[in-house]
């Protein structure tokens, strides 16, 4: 699923002191709230085989959205789960064409040669880009601070043109350039993007961004050969990203700056683990008894039932597995969505501080709402981003 | 942790409660007077901004402690928040369909209702439309695409086995031999292509557009001409019923609304992947089947019997039944098979001519011996 992962944020108003001090922003939400809000969410995923997701997602942003104040106002999102639900559905009318010629194309292709359909995918992360740029867009469209909103400009295509080459780019130079890559891109999102009649900009160079983590692109290696470093080299990574991308926005005059440590994440990665590990513990420790309690009411001895692989066959059994694997990732689902969404969130904004409220001073209301074909197509694809 | 709320409170001394209202037009933060009478009026220094009829006032998310409103015929983002709880509870006694557009209990239940109802259909769908459609659309499918797709699926599986193609004369002559009579005794024309692959995985297969492969591996396993020929007639029974074909319209069928219904239009995902397989097995049981009764009838019809091709699918197979369920494999159980088979044989006198002599199932079975070479 993709989620948001853009931060509400405005130009605010400030009473009338000649000169602003600079604004943290608050996050007032109750995390038992939360909890009972994705728990119940994935219950009902469940029972509506995912269909609920569009509502989840809905309620998610609403909970999120609202409980940040800045500047003594929380914003509000206002996008429901149908629209998202109507998008779904637009987009699978547009993409199960799409399929069909990709699938007739690959095998003219394979025709010639065999495996040569292969950079068609290439067509298909174009397509991902794309809809990364129109859910964002659906996503602003739907954010409201003190009775204005956000909205965006620009084109999904131009936007998914410019990302496609900036990877080729990135895989050609094995990631040193991804620093440029995403300056570039956020450059173009935030010249697109708008509070009222206040335009974004974004000041964020690729070279600080380098500066900050090439160490990481050292470390890399090391990572990939000893798993136990992934989570430290991740988080690490993505606290300098937060910090680089939140210290670069811009609306008009309005600057924020994020003093986000380098390892402020790295303990959330690791709870996400622990958690992933005990649920992964439960699992297995189900699937034994199950297999176990199948073997034993099918009267054969556990040695037998493995060798004639009657296990693979058993109807119950692989209900029983099948219930147990539903339970176990919905219950990821929970764990991602409370430390990776909630919990990153509150401590991103925790070290963020709005700088400048006074030249927002009187915004007016500008923009037109954004469909959510681009959020079906997120969904259809299964790409995220912010 | 709200920050201001009270200094808004405090800055208006005006008679009347007050709140914060945006007006939808701009983002200035205003501090109003509300009064409470018939309709719900906002003053700003006596002055009358908006008059808001209860009934059209609805609830806006707002963080705790607070009370964010909107209105019908006001412009669509004009806010009113109220932070003083005596002053918010009476304001919601008023307004009775506050809470009318936010999603409720009952909501939720058509969710649900509605998602279930797309399941089932989902499902009703996979189970008898897909079948039904993958029927009523093979023969629409043309030779020559169907063909195309052979062609790819060959250079595929060339590709993934990295097999060689057996071609010792002796061998390809036999072979050709028992290809010919199995094909006349189909009644296929003579575009079907054959060939031995040396492969040590006992199977064999029939690729759409009309290509048949034998295995080594089978061959090796084969005690006689008429095993391999009754494997070859089941494959032409594919051939001739157009299965791959069929197979693939219904498997991307199946992949597609399996799908949808978990979320993910690709169709990958370990649950999909279950469901999936559980569905086109049984399907392509069916297949089985019907290529197993177009291989017997097409070894009637040369005089030969089709249990010892049964026979060769006990031995590749090992037995099979006692094991469960059979519900996830793609073919029917070989002993099962062998049955079937051994039944119709025995309702036929089979005087039929051995369709290779002992010399020819010699030089079949060591197609893959020296005069392997690769393709």
């Amino acid at each position: 699923m993709n989620d948001m992962s853009w931060t509400p944020l405005g130009p605010p108003q400030p009473p009338q002191p000649p000169v602003p001090p600079p604004m943290p922003v608050a996050f007032s939400g109750n995390r038992k709230e939360f909890f009972h809000l994705v728990a119940r969410g994935a219950g009902l995923e469940l029972v509506t085989v995912g269909f609920y997701r569009f509502w989840l997602a809905t309620d998610i942003r609403r909970h999120l959205w609202s409980n940040t104040h800045i500047d003594g106002d929380a914003p509000e999102y206002t996008g429901r789960g149908k629209e998202l639900l109507i998008g779904f559905l637009v987009a699978l009318a547009i993409l199960v064409p799409i399929y069909l010629g990709y699938f007739l194309v690959g095998i003219e292709a394979e025709h010639v040669r065999a495996f040569a359909s292969i950079p068609l995918v290439a067509f298909f992360y174009m397509f991902g880009q794309f809809a990364i740029y129109r859910a964002r867009r659906y996503r602003l469209t739907r954010t409201v601070w003190r009775g204005v909103r956000f909205w965006m400009s620009g084109s999904g295509w131009v936007y998914a043109l410019k990302a496609s080459l900036w990877g080729l780019l990135v895989l050609a130079t094995f990631g040193l350039a991804l620093p440029w890559r995403e300056a570039a891109l956020e450059r173009y999102k935030m010249r697109h993007s708008y509070y009222g009649d206040l335009q974004g900009s974004f000041e964020g160079r690729g070279w600080e961004f380098f500066k900050r983590g090439w160490w990481l692109w050292l470390l890399t290696p090391f990572a990939l050969y000893s798993t136990i470093f992934i989570p430290f080299v991740w988080a690490a990574f993505k606290a300098i990203e937060w910090r680089w991308w939140l210290s670069g926005i811009r609306f008009g005059e309005v600057r924020l700056e994020s003093t986000l440590r380098r390892s402020a994440l790295i303990g959330l990665y690791w709870k996400v683990i622990g958690w992933t590990m005990l649920l992964g513990i439960v699992f297995a420790a189900y699937v034994v008894l199950c297999t176990l309690l199948v073997a034993s009411m099918d009267g054969s001895s556990i040695e037998d039932f493995f060798k004639t692989e009657a296990f693979a066959k058993s109807i119950p059994l692989l209900v029983l597995l099948g219930i147990g694997y539903l339970a176990f990732a919905l219950a990821m689902n929970v764990v991602m969505r409370i430390y990776l969404l909630r919990d990153l969130w509150v401590r991103v904004l925790s070290t963020t501080i709005v700088h400048n409220i006074a030249a927002a001073a009187n915004v007016s209301a500008r923009g037109e709402l954004a469909n959510a074909l681009g959020e079906g197509f997120a969904d259809g694809l299964d790409v995220g981003g912010f | 942790m709200t920050l201001d709320g009270d200094a808004a409170a405090a800055a208006s001394p005006a008679p009347g409660a007050s709140a914060i209202y945006f007006d939808g037009t701009s983002n200035r933060r205003r501090v109003v007077a509300l009064k409470l009478s018939d309709a719900l009026e906002i003053r700003e220094d006596g002055q009358r901004l908006a008059r808001w009829a209860y009934a059209d006032i609805r609830r806006a998310d707002s963080p705790a402690g607070l009370l964010r409103l909107s209105c019908l015929t006001a412009p669509n983002l004009a806010r009113l928040e109220i932070r003083d709880d005596t002053l918010a509870a009476k304001v919601v006694t008023l307004c009775r369909q506050l809470d009318e557009n936010l999603p409720g209990r009952k909501g939720v239940a058509a969710i649900v209702g509605w998602s279930l109802a797309a399941a089932v259909s989902i499902v009703l769908v996979v189970l008898f439309g897909v079948p039904l459609a993958a029927d009523r659309l093979t023969p629409l499918v043309p030779d020559s695409f169907e063909r195309r797709l052979g062609d790819v699926a060959e250079a595929q599986v060339k590709v993934i086995f990295s097999a060689k193609r057996c071609d010792n004369a002796a061998g390809q002559a036999a072979f050709e031999k028992m290809v010919g009579a199995l094909r006349q005794s189909a009644g296929l024309d003579n575009s079907v292509q054959s060939g031995v692959l040396a492969t040590p995985i006992p199977n064999a297969f029939a690729l759409p557009g009309g290509k048949v492969y034998l295995f080594d591996g089978l061959l090796a396993k084969a005690e006689s001409a008429d095993e391999v020929a009754g494997v070859l007639a089941h494959e032409l029974g594919h051939l001739r019923h157009r299965d791959s074909m069929r197979e693939l319209i219904h498997n991307g069928g199946t992949s597609f609304l399996i799908g949808l219904l978990f979320g993910d239009i690709t169709g990958s995902g370990a649950l999909i992947f279950a469901s999936r397989t559980l569905v086109t097995s049984s399907y392509s049981r069916d297949a089985e089947t019907n290529a197993d009764s177009f291989a017997i009838e097409t070894m009637h019809r040369l005089g030969r019997p089709a249990k010892p091709m049964g026979e060769l699918m006990v031995r590749v197979t090992g037995k099979e039944g006692g094991k469960g369920l059979s519900i996830v494999s793609s073919h029917p159980l070989s002993e099962d098979r062998l049955a079937h088979m051994g039944k119709a044989d025995a309702g036929n006198t089979l005087s039929g001519a051995p369709l290779l002599s002992a010399a020819e199932w010699r030089a079949l079975k060591g197609i893959c011996g020296a005069g392997a070479e690769k393709l």
